[in-house]
């Protein structure tokens, strides 16, 4: 980032702010983020985000799941000691499914969540850096970077105003 | 183009709007707990108290405590173990299920359902660990090494699956739930005034910052989790049954059993959340959130989950009839008209004929009807468990050994004191965390704007009656229920 300073234009409405974010990234101007109370649909488009890679990562710990319970099982019931329980077979895949079934959901549950909590930096105990404390009650905020000697900030002003507004400000960021 | 759908009602009426949605949630949270909150919690805490005493003595006494003998080795805990794992079951529906098949009435009710759904578990758990008689060992049936002083466990066993299926699903569930609570536990922590407020719900809400980057990643996870969770609460219950099908008792010894117990988990979980929605929606004064919409909606589940179960009850009769298996026969004429039948025809009343009431639009959304309606379904689910394991146990292939069971006085008061250390964590929870999605459910609500459009639209549709009926039921809205 070339710029720690953002213009924050805040918004009583979803729909608003949707239209505004749309108009300014179209007008080339740099959005930062969007901070919302709740998922604006649509707007991880408009802001271009990629589809997460969460899915895959969710996948390959499926596989770990289904991989670890197979080998424990395995290894416990027909290479280390073999069991006879009413004659039936030490080696036995079927009745190896649940298991391996369970394994694999609790290893994609904690799996995929600590790579969420990883590729958000979300830590227990971290001190949030809220860009207006009313984000996560009820206004929407929009951020978008003033870079010096280019970003018009009247202009810019007056879009977000013209979008419905309630608020504009400057903010600097510490980074 | 806005639509008013002409069958279903708002999810949330009252006209919220968001700063409404998070006063009104967090209230309980921001102010000291009122009368109602007390007496509810005093009264969990003494009930509590009972469960702890009643369990200790089974502790120390051992398990001659219990009216268990030779021949029904299983009755009052693994009974309560099934009631209670099955309760759980409509909280990861309602959250994972629903979730899947887009009805939007879920965002009331699947936060206090899946609270429901942990503290149904742990409720579950204790009734394992007392039942194992020494539980000090409950390690044991974890897969652990030779040199551990065991062998290995044998993966054979549907009791191991079990162990395998409850604890994945209590901590699948738990990180679902956890995850659900995130954005509002950060709701929480933006308007606290005291410090200790700000310090806990500040470390618990992980630096949440409402970024739509970090929504995105949240919606992708919230789907995936809902997709995996959706399996797993078929197989939990599935296992559960399996404990029993897997093995040679006839009236056990059944294919049906997997669906069947399913069907009847569902069925019993959503009696408990309509037995907690119904007072919660009172106490907290939540009924624009709950609408009797919601109870409606819950109301239709009970009752065709009621029937499933009612009509897994004749197949499993008809089955045995036309199995020609004498004990199969046997096993089925004993349940229904032998020394423990008053328990099969309270089953049989309480869980096929006593929903069937849901029929009617009435008793769907009057909630003392509800709630009267769902403490009978539980009732009724907690006697098919009693069912399925005392009837079939207690006379087995050998008249010699036929015996009948009786519960003690410390089975009954562990039974009781299970009941206590539910409401306890969940008057806890009522207290401590917003009982309501707040996020999902501002994603909901008209917003001004939509208001608006909707205003305008009908105005148009108003003064033009010419225009063709099918025009008129454009759905071009998602803030509508549908």
């Amino acid at each position: 980032m070339d710029t720690n300073k953002v213009i924050l234009g805040i918004y009583n409405d979803p729909d608003h702010i949707y239209d505004a974010t749309k108009k300014l990234i179209h007008d080339g101007y740099r959005v930062r983020d969007v901070y919302s109370p709740f998922a604006i649909h649509g707007m991880d488009r408009v802001l271009g985000i990629k589809r997460s890679r969460l899915t895959v990562a969710a996948f390959c710990f499926a596989m770990t799941g289904i991989i670890l319970a197979l080998t424990l099982q395995t290894y416990a019931s027909y290479f280390d000691w073999q069991m006879n329980v009413g004659g039936k077979p030490s080696l036995h895949i079927p009745t190896y499914i649940p298991i391996t079934f369970e394994l694999a959901i609790l290893c994609t549950a904690f799996g995929m969540v600590g790579c969420f909590f990883a590729v958000n930096k979300m830590v227990w105990g971290k001190n949030a850096d809220i860009i207006d404390i009313r984000v996560t009650d009820d206004l929407f905020v929009v951020a978008i970077d003033i870079i010096p000697n280019k970003t018009d900030v009247a202009e810019l002003s007056s879009i977000l105003k013209n979008n419905g507004a309630i608020e504009i400000r400057e903010r600097e960021f510490e980074d | 183009m806005s639509y008013e759908s002409p069958i279903r009602d708002l999810l949330v009426t009252g006209g919220k709007t968001y700063s409404d949605i998070t006063t009104e949630i967090t209230r309980p949270i921001e102010n000291k707990p009122s009368k109602a909150w007390w007496l509810g919690f005093g009264l969990s805490t003494i009930v509590l108290a009972i469960w702890i005493f009643s369990t200790t003595y089974t502790m120390v006494v051992g398990l001659g405590a219990w009216g268990l003998n030779k021949t029904v080795g299983w009755a009052f805990d693994i009974t309560n173990f099934v009631f209670w794992v099955g309760i759980g079951h409509a909280g990861t529906l309602i959250s994972a299920v629903l979730l899947l098949f887009r009805q939007k009435w879920r965002m009331s009710i699947n936060r206090s359902a899946e609270a429901m759904t942990i503290f149904a578990v742990i409720c579950a758990a204790s009734f394992i660990l007392s039942h194992m008689g020494r539980p000090w060992v409950a390690y044991w049936p974890i897969p652990l090494p030779n040199a551990f002083g065991s062998l290995w466990v044998n993966f054979n066993s549907p009791l191991v699956w079990d162990v395998f299926a409850i604890s994945t699903y209590f901590s699948v569930s738990l990180v679902f739930w956890y995850v659900g609570l995130i954005p509002d536990i950060a709701t929480v922590r933006d308007r606290a005034t005291s410090k200790a407020r700000k310090f806990w719900y500040g470390f618990f809400a992980m630096g949440w910052n409402g970024s739509t980057k970090v929504w995105h990643r949240y919606e992708v996870i919230s789907l995936i989790l809902a997709a995996i969770s959706t399996p797993l609460v078929l197989s939990v219950h599935s296992i559960v049954s399996m404990d029993f099908a897997t093995s040679l008792v006839p009236g056990w010894h059944t294919t049906i059993f997997p669906p069947y117990f399913v069907a009847g988990a569902i069925f019993s979980g959503f009696g408990m959340v309509l037995t907690l929605l119904v007072v919660a929606r009172e106490v907290l004064n939540y009924k624009d959130y709950i609408t009797s919409e919601h109870l409606d909606a819950m109301c239709r589940v009970v009752m065709l989950t009621g029937t499933l179960v009612g009509l897994a009850y004749i197949t499993e009769f008809f089955v045995a009839a036309y199995s020609g298996v004498e004990y199969e026969q046997y096993a089925f004429l004993n349940r229904a008209f032998g020394p423990y039948g008053w328990s099969y025809w309270i089953m049989m009343g309480c869980n096929l004929v006593a929903p069937q009431v849901f029929w009617s639009k009435w008793a769907r959304t009057t909630p003392w009807f509800i709630f009267i309606m769902s403490i009978i379904v539980n009732i009724g689910m907690w006697f098919e468990r009693f069912v399925i394991i005392v009837t079939s146990l207690h006379r087995d292939f050998l008249p010699s050994s036929w015996s009948m069971y009786t519960p003690t006085i410390v089975e009954f008061a562990i039974l009781l004191g299970s009941f206590g250390l539910f409401f306890f964590l969940f008057f806890l929870f009522m207290k401590f965390l917003p009982s309501i999605n707040m996020s999902e459910l501002k994603s909901i609500v008209k917003t001004k704007h939509a208001l608006e459009l909707e205003k305008h639209y009908t105005e148009l549709l108003n003064n033009n009656h010419k225009m063709p009926q099918h025009a008129h039921e454009t759905k071009g809205d998602s803030v509508h229920g549908h």
